[in-house]
């Protein structure tokens, strides 16, 4: 480094130097110009020698920097192998390394290469999928824009919704101004309905006061006319009284004769129980003679019996004694004896039954004593009786004294009765005759003091009640008008509030309606606003790819088909298609022209026009034929290809028999039988 | 013990109105018997929640008598209208609350009366129209005017329908309160 910094005060005293020597040159040159050459010389020479200076230093410089330079190389050149020694070694190590390295890469190469064959067959099934995504983008595009479509309806559906809320907002607030104004009208007539009510209660208590005060009126009148309607009555009945006052004079009398009369009654009432008893003992006494007179007639019977059977006795024992059988005899002994007590019984009881017949014809005898006394004694009696009625100036018999008595006590028990309830009447009817009297004295001087009032007024204060009754019955029949009407009114009014209460409404004075903020509905409304954001956002996103894809180069028809630009592949595959099916037309044009030409050929050269009707079947129709129809039918048997032929019968293999016979059944050739047809038809033709 | 019976059937009753007109899907409800009756109460969590926010805040109120109606309206999330209201007013007796005798009316018979207005929300069914689109639900309380608003509880309108038919169902009374019922829906077309 010395050396350098020497070398470069070498070169800028040389520069330095140089400088100077060139200054002065031009100086000398410019300013001085004229000056002799000598000066000129010796500056030459000066400059010369400064130059051989300049040159020696210059050498001895570049000696230096080449001494300099020499031992740099060597040091550089020591520093060079040993750099080299150390590269030769670093590149061994490199070397061994890289064939390490070498090594591993084969490996990866190999296993490179099968990553690749993974790879390509993964490429082949990407490939596949890229298609089978193709297909979905394709339907995805479908799909976008359907969504398209469906965003465009919902985006109408809502300008139409914004519209209809518009109107519906409107028809809200006019509705509402209505109601208010409704609601102050109700007010209004509520008040109305107050004033008109306190005017129809003032109304309706007059109402009530003048009916009550009519009431009274008609009230007092017709206790009027009760009372005089009682007074009557009770002069009737006081007239009534006396007469019976009259009639009761007479009682102490009556009641003598009535003892009298009860005492006889008494009598004759014993005398009919004995009569009814004395009647009932006749009749049993005649039963009891019946009955004895019948027993009399038994036991009569009885004896004749008995006399009988003492004669059979008398025969049997006759016969008995005849012909001597004692048992008999026991036996009619032994009835004999049976009936002998029952005899003695019949005997006691007739007896019996006589004594009695002989008391009871005493007792009847004594009875019809007794009735006729009896009978005698009625009789004096009914002429006592007839004697009393006599003297009574009556002539009238005793039952119908005693219903007159009887009828007598009646009326009397009825005057008595009537006689205290008319005096409780009378006793009534005096006091509220005096009440009423009070009365109708307080309503008369009622009724004197109003007159008074009225006559006290002048004739105008009368007309003018009257016209103020007339005046209040019209405003009366008006207000009643008006009340019926507001009545309606007010139903129809709380008919329209009910309503509004059942819709819901309220009345914001007094209610309000709160709910929570966070409720179901505006939740779902957010979502619902959430989703439709999102929908637009796809939308938007969808139509921003179809117009890369439009861009990218495909072709839109009808807004839903996007054909995305074919591949290479594809146009090649359409070419070759387009290819084969030429191919395919030329080549059925030239089979169909090679096949003209050769049924041609065949036609003109054999002379029969081969058809294929059905699939082995073959129609030969001559060149020579008479008639269109005529034509040979052939048929190929057995496999296809082998050329087996069997000719079916038509009407013109019938007209050929012969050649049929000859040829194909003897000869079995086809083609002669068929040229020998074609010889035929031939000379039919040209002999005709 | 009355007023929570009074809770618990506006409770049940508000379960059985959204089972029964499908807000939500049959399967999110469970059967649970109370009042001799198998009533549907709800699965959703959220539906819980929000229910028992708004019933807890009913007590209270219930308790103050400041409650006038509870209205439970059904709105179509499509057309945003409202389809639906079941509508309970309530009418309380304030001087009752203030009187700790026992009144005469017994607890049975108080269950008899929710069970017939369970029932008769089930039987409703058969002549309301259909819901066909999807629908959501919202509690409307209708109080004083100079009740304080809680916090989370804002002011809303009334929800009222567009040409409604209202037909008025039964009502039950416990010793304080008598709850009447009613029902509007939105006249379709074909009517």
């Amino acid at each position: 480094m010395d050396d350098m910094e020497d070398d470069t005060t070498i070169f800028s005293t040389l520069k330095s130097f140089k400088s100077l020597i060139s200054c002065p040159d031009r100086s000398l040159l410019e300013t001085e110009p004229a000056y002799g050459r000598s000066d000129l010389q010796k500056l030459y020479t000066k400059r010369v020698e400064l130059e051989e200076a300049a040159e020696r230093v210059r050498s001895h410089t570049s000696m230096l920097q080449l001494t300099q330079e020499k031992q740099q190389m060597e040091l550089s050149h020591k520093r060079a192998r040993i750099e080299l020694e150390k590269e030769a070694h670093s590149s061994t190590r490199d070397l061994q390394r890289e064939i390490d390295r070498n090594r591993e890469l084969l490996l990866k190469i190999r296993r490179l290469e099968e990553r690749e064959e993974k790879a390509n067959q993964a490429l082949n099934e990407q490939t596949e999928n890229n298609k089978v995504l193709k297909r979905n983008l394709e339907e995805l595009h479908k799909k976008a824009n359907e969504k398209d479509r469906k965003l465009t309806e919902a985006d109408q559906m809502i300008s139409e919704l914004n519209d209809e809320t518009r109107r519906l907002n409107q028809k809200i607030q006019i509705q509402e101004s209505k109601f208010s104004t409704q609601n102050l009208e109700i007010q209004a007539l509520q008040e109305q309905l107050d004033v008109q009510r306190k005017k129809y209660q003032d109304v309706s208590q007059r109402y009530h006061n003048l009916q009550s005060s009519h009431s009274i009126s008609t009230e007092s009148e017709l206790k009027m006319k009760e009372l005089e309607r009682r007074l009557a009555l009770q002069e009737q009945d006081s007239v009534i009284v006396k007469n019976m006052k009259s009639e009761m004079a007479r009682l102490p009398e009556l009641e003598r004769e009535i003892k009298r009369l009860r005492e006889e009654n008494t009598f004759l009432r014993e005398t009919k129980e004995n009569n009814s008893l004395l009647k009932e003992e006749t009749e049993g006494l005649r039963r009891k003679l019946e009955r004895v007179e019948r027993v009399m007639e038994e036991k009569l019977k009885a004896e004749l019996e008995k006399e009988k059977l003492e004669q059979e006795l008398q025969a049997w024992e006759n016969i008995g004694q005849a012909a001597g059988l004692n048992i008999s005899i026991r036996s009619v002994e032994k009835a004999r004896a049976e009936l002998l007590p029952e005899i003695a019984q019949l005997r006691a009881k007739a007896q019996e039954e006589q004594k009695k017949r002989e008391n009871q014809d005493s007792l009847v005898r004594r009875l019809q004593k007794r009735v006729l006394l009896l009978t005698k004694e009625r009789d004096g009696m009914r002429a006592i009786l007839e004697s009393y009625d006599s003297e009574l100036a009556t002539s009238e018999y005793s039952p119908q004294l005693m219903l007159r008595v009887k009828e007598a006590e009646d009326m009397l028990q009825k005057v008595q009765a009537h006689n205290t309830e008319m005096e409780t009447q009378l006793s009534k009817a005096q006091e509220e005759a005096g009440t009423f009297k009070l009365q109708v004295q307080m309503v008369t001087s009622e009724l004197e003091a109003l007159k008074e009032q009225q006559v006290s007024n002048t004739e105008k204060n009368v007309l003018a009640t009257a016209e103020e009754v007339s005046s209040l019955r019209q405003k009366i029949e008006e207000l009643e008008t008006e009340r019926q009407q507001l009545e309606e009114q007010n139903n129809i009014l709380e008919m329209r509030l009910e309503r509004h209460n059942l819709q819901g409404d309220y009345d914001p004075v007094k209610t309000k309606v709160i709910h929570l903020q966070m409720n179901p509905t505006s939740i779902a409304k957010q979502q619902r606003a959430e989703d439709v954001e999102q929908l637009r956002l796809e939308c938007q996103l969808l139509r921003d790819r179809i117009r890369k894809i439009e861009a990218g180069g495909g072709v839109t028809t009808d807004d839903t088909t996007l054909i995305i630009p074919p591949s290479q592949e594809i146009l090649d595959l359409r070419k070759q298609m387009e290819s084969a099916e030429l191919k395919n037309q030329r080549l059925k044009e030239v089979f169909q022209k090679k096949i003209q030409e050769f049924r041609t050929a065949c036609y003109v050269l054999t002379g029969y026009q081969i058809d294929i009707t059905m699939e082995n079947q073959y129609r030969l129709t001559s060149v020579y034929a008479e008639h269109m129809e005529d034509s040979l039918l052939f048929k190929s048997t057995g496999p296809v290809g082998s050329g087996s032929m069997q000719l079916l019968e038509t009407d013109f293999s019938r007209t050929l028999t012969g050649l049929v016979d000859l040829h194909l059944f003897h000869q079995k050739s086809i083609p002669v039988f068929l040229s020998a047809v074609t010889i035929e038809l031939f000379s039919r033709q040209t002999v005709t | 013990m009355k007023r929570v019976l009074c809770l618990l059937s506006v409770a049940f009753g508000i379960n059985s109105i959204l089972y029964q007109r499908g807000i939500y899907p049959a399967e999110t409800f469970t059967r649970v018997t109370q009042y001799d009756m198998s009533l549907q109460l709800t699965t959703d969590a959220m539906l819980k929640n929000y229910l028992t926010n708004v019933i807890s805040q009913l007590k209270e109120w219930l308790f103050d008598c400041t409650v006038q109606k509870l209205v439970v309206v059904i709105t179509c999330l499509e057309t945003n209208e409202v389809l639906e209201r079941w509508q309970f007013d309530i009418e309380c007796d304030k001087t009752a609350k203030e009187s700790s005798a026992p009144r005469e009316k017994s607890i049975k018979a108080i269950q008899e009366e929710i069970r017939s207005v369970i029932r008769q929300i089930t039987a409703t069914v058969t002549f309301l129209p259909l819901l066909e689109t999807a629908c959501a639900f919202d509690l409307l309380i209708y109080t004083d005017k100079d009740l304080e608003v809680p916090e989370q509880w804002e002011e809303s309108g009334p929800q009222l329908i567009d040409q409604s038919e209202e037909v008025r169902l039964r009502s039950f009374t416990t010793t304080i309160h008598k709850v009447k019922s009613m029902v509007a829906y939105k006249r379709t077309n074909s009517t």
